[in-house]
């Protein structure tokens, strides 16, 4: 791939755009990034999820502040279960780097269809997550916590998400954490999460510079922008809209892998 | 010393994640900035992955692409330093477990960085 200017424009205003999308809809950028890098930039898919995890600690570093100022965060049980999402991503990095592009790419479509699938499901629940109040928990079932953690850890490595999509109903559903400080605590554990892996692609060239800075630089300022624009925006809509194109994502690198040979 | 209190140790983790994910960008923002204005062809291509060492010693000599990979860098290192700064205040707090559970993280992922580097 050439860098022109524009090029590098363009890749900045893919960041901005998912950044927002990411922050009004709750879903990581790593979802919008990774797809929009293969497909229409034509970037190899391991220098697209090097460069998503970049995104994925530019945007999660600024709203895990403001969660973590706003006392929402569990630290605590973030920092435990960061033991395991972090051993988890550097066996999910380890597994990208042996499989092919297609395989990866394979694998990035089925989380891509399972993640917007969860996404339309929770748009269709008639009690909106969040609005309970945050009294005194106890968590529960850790050794499944952990266990669960250390699934998430190796999607986040092998896919370059963030994963809060697994790890939000872990801690709601099965450890007894109410939903916004799940949100939060998740959201507390992505860059540690994804800091161990992203060594891992660095070294293996999988980061690119004017790939992963202009994207960056994008998510970074698109999620501020985003934060700030929710309140005005009903995400509803969005959320439809989002799952539909996620879907389409999903069958077009399906589609790409088939005609480019899955084991190339 | 006395304690340090909860609050404290939050808005220091805060802190962490906030300004050095601002300062990365802004390192990577001022790279790409440098890039667009003098042409890429300005400056010598930068091997992948390019060791740190020099990184940094050609980002000290205003080299723009240097200076993005810099930002990079610096992006994936906040939070690790997250995890140095929490590890820290739970020791100040008397804290033990969530000290020695924090110190765990920090040598997972410190392991990762030493196989990568190897």
């Amino acid at each position: 791939m050439d860098f022109t200017w524009t090029k590098v424009l363009e890749l900045a205003l893919l960041g901005l755009v998912a950044g927002g999308i990411g922050s009004m809809t709750g879903i990581g950028g790593g979802l919008i990034i990774t797809p929009v890098l293969t497909l229409v930039f034509g970037v190899p898919i391991h220098h697209a999820i090097g460069a998503s995890l970049c995104c994925v600690i530019a945007t999660s570093s600024g709203a895990a502040a403001s969660y973590i100022e706003h006392r929402l965060s569990d630290i605590r049980l973030g920092m435990t279960l960061e033991l395991a999402t972090t051993v988890g991503a550097v066996t999910g990095s380890l597994i990208a780097g042996i499989l092919s592009r297609g395989m990866l790419a394979v694998a990035f479509a089925l989380f891509l269809i399972v993640a917007a699938g969860v996404m339309l499901r929770r748009r269709s629940s008639t009690t909106p997550p969040g609005s309970e109040e945050i009294g005194t928990y106890k968590v529960r079932r850790l050794p499944l916590g952990l266990m669960g953690s250390g699934g998430a850890g190796v999607i986040s490595g092998l896919l370059g998400v963030g994963g809060g999509i697994i790890k939000v109903p872990l801690m709601y559903l099965v450890m007894g954490v109410p939903f916004k400080v799940a949100t939060a605590t998740s959201n507390f554990m992505i860059g540690v999460t994804a800091a161990a892996s992203a060594f891992i692609y660095y070294s293996r060239g999988d980061v690119q510079p004017l790939v992963a800075a202009p994207a960056a630089v994008g998510v970074f300022f698109g999620a501020a922008l985003g934060s700030r624009l929710m309140r005005k925006v009903r995400s509803g809509r969005l959320v439809l809209l989002l799952s539909c194109i996620m879907f389409y994502f999903a069958a077009m690198m399906i589609w790409k892998a088939y005609q480019e040979g899955f084991f190339r | 010393m006395t304690r340090l209190s909860e609050d404290k140790a939050q808005t220091a983790i805060a802190a962490v994640l906030r300004y050095g994910s601002l300062v990365s960008t802004l390192v990577m923002a001022l790279g790409l900035v440098m890039l667009l204005i003098r042409g890429l062809s300005a400056y010598p291509p930068l091997e992948s992955p390019a060791p740190v060492g020099v990184v940094v010693a050609r980002a000290l000599r205003f080299d723009a692409l240097a200076i993005s990979e810099l930002g990079l860098i610096l992006l994936l290192l906040t939070p690790i330093l997250r995890i140095v700064v929490a590890a820290t205040t739970f020791g100040l707090e008397r804290d033990h477990k969530y000290m020695f559970i924090a110190l765990g993280v920090l040598v997972v992922v410190v392991l990762s960085i030493g196989y990568a580097m190897g």
